[in-house]
């Protein structure tokens, strides 16, 4: 019945048979509801008398240098938007592997001991709702230094996902596998490798994944606030200078954040894929 | 059998409950494994089947007992123990190649890399997987996952492979193929196996002997079916053995019986009695005086309930017990019917009588929660047939043929286990019970004039009235229960179930109160004492002191101790309630014609003999808790009997009536008894 209603469907438009292969069908959507948000704003801007911009003029007041020469360098802080991000996903590659070499390491020690997961519990709990802006203060109060106080905050803030989720992955071993070590008298290097490790690592990536998450979240407040440098301090800096085109910067700004965040996301994402291959 | 691999020996398992409180999962369960064997384990979800396995495998720990492997002691898991666990536990990201490997090089790890990789390779051909060496147990089916978790196994050669519903999740046709695989391996490799299975025909096809555990809590092994079927098996073959019916009958009976059996303790509202947490009973209840009038016999078997109530046994725990004398087994028997009795001492085979509702009686749900006494008895005769040279039962039997007339022997109760015993000592040798004698069912204080006047030849009844008769000179001994049965169950209390079940706690402590009663009588040091209680007028008067001489003129010239033993009271496990022994019990009342042998035989006996009732009575006292082993009883006369086998038992007696198999109706024990309760209400 289908197949029949199908073609005589197709029989009668040949023309927008396009419109139904499978890449056509996944960005149908996606591109509609997009354009229409995109064209209510245009149509709104045009009513706003403080010049905020539509979507037109956002690229076209940041077309040049921003979008097409993203990595000059004036000099001092004047940088492209890509020099900036590169100087922002550095301090979160710093920062956020510290959090997932300590992460993991304080998570195994927690998962493997009672005492431990029983005695570090509630401080983990009460620690890891402290939103990372409050951490800043503090950490500038240590290290006097801009760059180091915005990795302590990225590291800080990304920490705690990784441990609670690799405590809990070692929690959740099925009583199965542990079985089986016993059995067969594994050694305890071979259960590490073999049973602990593979049947943890869902868990570590799922942690992984939302410290990931956090650490974007944490570069940029920090850099706003206290920086020379970073896509942060690009946005505050283009709202201090308040020129014409300060507004179509930091959306622009807003929009590669996002974009970059969510890369980051699916790039920890494949990679837990990749090597907790069958483990679940 | 072999010299036994595996012993499980008297092993409890009991989990500590989130609320307080224990669970026991498993109760003394003694089991022995020869080498080779193949053992199933059967019973319904949640009788403990799988606890006992991980038991065996070392991954848990017994409560009490223990389990030797080659005589060493089990603590730990370990590779001779092999385990192919209910759902595979196959590691996900490693392949089929490396998920054996990972079990060779962990255990083999003296051999060499190349024997290692051979035997890897070996294990993955003999379940004939060699195509999907590398793929990972995601990309396998159900059955497929099953032979890695079995090559897995096999592939360390353990001692011992443990089984846990292995082909549960799997198709018909895989089960089946897998089923003749594992048979093929297991066989030729001579690996000795337990296997738990809900799968009646599984168990039938691959085992020798399955082992039924009865329900939880508590589970304990109600029966082990030894399964004959000829070797190597062939799915198809075995179906159409003469046999196989007979055993899959059996199995799938045992597991309904078990099944009903669980709704009836439902119905009643109690599972089984086990110690329970102290409970601060409220004060008023606590102080309210609990009455219990308990129906008794003159003899020796009421030693126990004397010495109680002499010692305040009973009023310690505050019972007020009220003792009624009968002079007719028939009498108590109606007033406990009728409920003017909570309690009777009666015959050991009492219960199943009153529970088959026996002599054209209804049927009445009777339990019994312990053994009072055990032994005591001798046959005797008149003292003219020791002048016609009889000595013994050949003479008796020799004399009965030439005679031709029929022997006239009294016994107190039709069906008691008195008659029984008679019945099958005269039938040991020779003589038909029902063509060559008369029974005549006398009360006890009858018998002497009876035998004196003529009207009798002989007798069977308890040392007191063979004391008396014996002093009278009126005749002798000729067998006593050495020669029968010694240490057969011989006075029961008996009540019913429903009472029980409302005053579980108040039958708890009239057990408690015999059984240190009867620990006494059994003190030498205390016999002055117990001749001066038992010598008051209200229970035997003055003959006590002969019944209870440590020498018995045994009237044929002999004065000997040892010809005929004192009752057991307490010693030698004497309190236990046997269902073993109410097996036996059974096949006598068929033997004889009363009833057919019951096809739900597991199930009646599961609901009159509560030894719950007498190990949680121990334990109260701070004694051992003592259940039924699994030994066959050893009677003198006869074979030994194998509660396992009671028709086949049934079948090689002589003189046997009927081995008809009948579905017997088991009295409900919802019903509700029309009098009133002994426990007074608080207020």
């Amino acid at each position: 019945m289908t197949s029949l209603s199908a073609t005589s469907r197709s029989k009668r438009r040949p023309a927008v048979g396009w419109l139904r292969s499978p890449l056509a069908n996944q960005i149908k959507a996606p591109v509609v509801c997009i354009g229409l948000t995109l064209g209510l704003w245009q149509f709104l801007a045009q009513f706003n008398s403080e010049g905020f911009p539509g979507p037109i003029q956002v690229i076209s007041q940041t077309w040049d240098p921003y979008i097409i020469n993203p990595f000059f360098d004036d000099g001092g802080t004047s940088k492209g938007l890509g020099l900036q991000l590169l100087i922002s996903l550095q301090r979160v590659a710093v920062g956020y592997s510290l959090a997932a070499v300590i992460g993991i390491a304080a998570g195994l020690a927690i998962g493997l001991n009672r005492f431990l997961r029983r005695g570090f519990d509630p401080l983990i709990q009460v620690l890891r709702t402290v939103p990372p802006l409050a951490w800043l203060p503090i950490s500038l109060l240590l290290f006097q230094q801009a760059d180091s106080a915005a990795i302590f905050v990225i590291f800080i803030t990304a920490v705690w996902p990784i441990v609670i989720n690799t405590a809990v992955g070692i929690n959740e071993i099925p009583q199965d596998y542990t079985n089986v070590a016993r059995v067969l008298r594994l050694r305890k290097r071979s259960y590490l490798g073999d049973i602990l490790m593979p049947a943890t690592a869902p868990y570590v990536f799922t942690g992984l994944r939302i410290a990931i998450g956090l650490a974007w979240l944490a570069i940029v407040a920090a850099e706003m606030l206290k920086a020379d440098g970073g896509i942060g301090f690009f946005i505050w800096d283009a709202y201090n200078a308040g020129g014409d085109t300060s507004t179509s910067q930091i959306i622009l700004a807003i929009v590669v954040i996002g974009l970059v965040g969510l890369a980051l996301d699916r790039l920890v994402g494949a990679v837990g894929t990749l090597v907790a291959k069958g483990g679940k | 059998m072999d010299r036994a691999m595996v012993t499980v020996d008297n092993v409890t398992r009991s989990f500590a409950l989130p609320k307080g409180g224990t669970y026991v999962a498993l109760k003394d369960i003694n089991l022995n494994i020869a080498e080779g064997e193949f053992i199933s384990l059967i019973g319904h979800s949640g009788c403990g089947k799988s606890t006992l396995l991980n038991l065996m495998a070392g991954l848990d720990q017994a409560n009490t007992g223990g389990i030797l492997m080659d005589s060493r002691q089990v603590t730990d898991p370990g590779p001779d123990r092999m385990v192919v666990f209910q759902n595979y536990s196959l590691l996900p990201w490693q392949s089929v190649r490396q998920n054996i490997a990972l079990a060779v090089n962990n255990v083999m790890r003296e051999s060499s890399q190349v024997e290692r990789r051979e035997r890897v390779e070996q294990s993955i051909a003999l379940v004939g997987l060699g195509h999907a060496a590398d793929k990972l147990p995601a990309e396998l089916s159900g059955g497929m996952k099953q032979r890695v978790a079995i090559a897995r196994a096999l592939a360390i050669r353990p001692r011992l492979l443990l089984l846990d519903e292995p082909f549960g999740a799997l198709d018909a046709l895989t089960r089946g193929n897998l089923q003749q695989q594992l048979m093929q391996i297991c066989q030729q490799a001579g690996v000795t196996t337990v296997m738990v299975t809900h799968s009646v025909d599984e168990a039938l096809l691959l085992s020798d002997r399955v082992v039924c555990l009865t329900n939880g809590p508590a589970a304990g092994i109600g029966q082990i079916l030894k399964v004959t079927l000829p070797r190597p098996r062939e799915r198809l073959e075995v179906m159409e053995h003469p046999d196989y019916y007979r055993l899959r009958g059996e199995l799938i009976n045992f597991l309904q019986q078990q099944r009903r059996l669980k709704q009836h303790r439902q119905e009643l509202g109690t599972s089984v009695v086990s110690p329970s947490v102290p409970q601060p009973a409220p004060k008023a209840v606590a102080m309210a005086q609990r009455t219990v009038r308990i129906g008794y016999l003159p003899g020796l078997d009421i030693a126990p309930m004397a010495v109680a109530l002499d010692r305040g046994f009973f009023s310690d725990r505050n019972i007020q017990v009220i003792p009624v004398v009968f002079h007719r087994w028939q009498q108590m028997e109606e007033q406990l019917r009728a409920g003017d009795l909570q309690l009777a001492i009666t015959s050991a085979t009492s219960p199943l009588a009153l529970a088959l509702g026996q002599h054209g009686q209804p049927s009445w749900p009777a339990i019994t929660p312990m053994t009072v006494t055990r032994s005591g008895n001798a046959i005797c005769l008149a003292q003219r047939f020791r002048d016609l040279n009889v000595h013994s039962l050949s003479d008796l039997a020799a004399l009965l043929d030439d005679r031709g007339s029929r022997l006239r022997l009294a016994i107190g109760q039709q069906g008691s286990m008195q008659d029984l015993l008679l019945r099958h000592w005269l039938a040991s040798g020779g003589i038909d019970p029902d063509q060559a004698v008369d029974f005549q069912i006398l009360s006890p204080l009858a018998i002497q004039s009876a035998l004196r006047n003529g009207e009798i030849d002989g007798f069977i009844a308890g040392r007191y009235r063979v004391a008396k008769a014996m002093d009278a000179g009126l005749g002798y001994v000729l067998a006593t229960d050495l020669d029968i049965w010694s240490g057969h169950p011989e006075k029961v209390l008996t009540c019913h179930e429903a009472w029980a079940a409302n005053n579980e706690a108040l039958l708890l402590d009239v057990c408690g109160a015999l059984i240190r009663g009867g620990q006494i009588c059994e003190n030498g040091g205390q016999r002055d004492r117990l001749i001066g209680l038992l010598s008051r007028p209200q229970w035997l008067g003055n003959d006590a002191a002969l019944a209870l001489q440590r020498q018995l003129n045994l009237g044929n010239g002999q004065a000997t101790s040892n010809l005929l033993p004192l009752n057991r009271y307490h010693s030698d496990r004497a309190h236990v309630a046997n269902s073993a022994e109410g097996a036996w019990i059974l096949t006598q009342f068929s033997r004889w014609g009363w009833s057919p042998f019951p096809r739900n035989r597991l199930e009646l006996l599961g609901q009159v003999y509560r030894n719950d009732f007498c190990s949680t009575a121990l334990e109260q006292e701070g004694l051992a808790a003592l259940s039924p082993d699994r030994q066959p009883i050893q009677l003198a006369c006869g074979g030994p009997f194998d509660q396992d086998e009671p028709l086949s038992y049934l079948e090689a007696l002589p003189f046997t009536h009927n081995t008809a198999i009948a579905v017997m109706p088991l009295p409900s024990g919802t019903a509700k008894r029309a009098t009133t309760t002994t426990e007074t209400p608080a207020s």
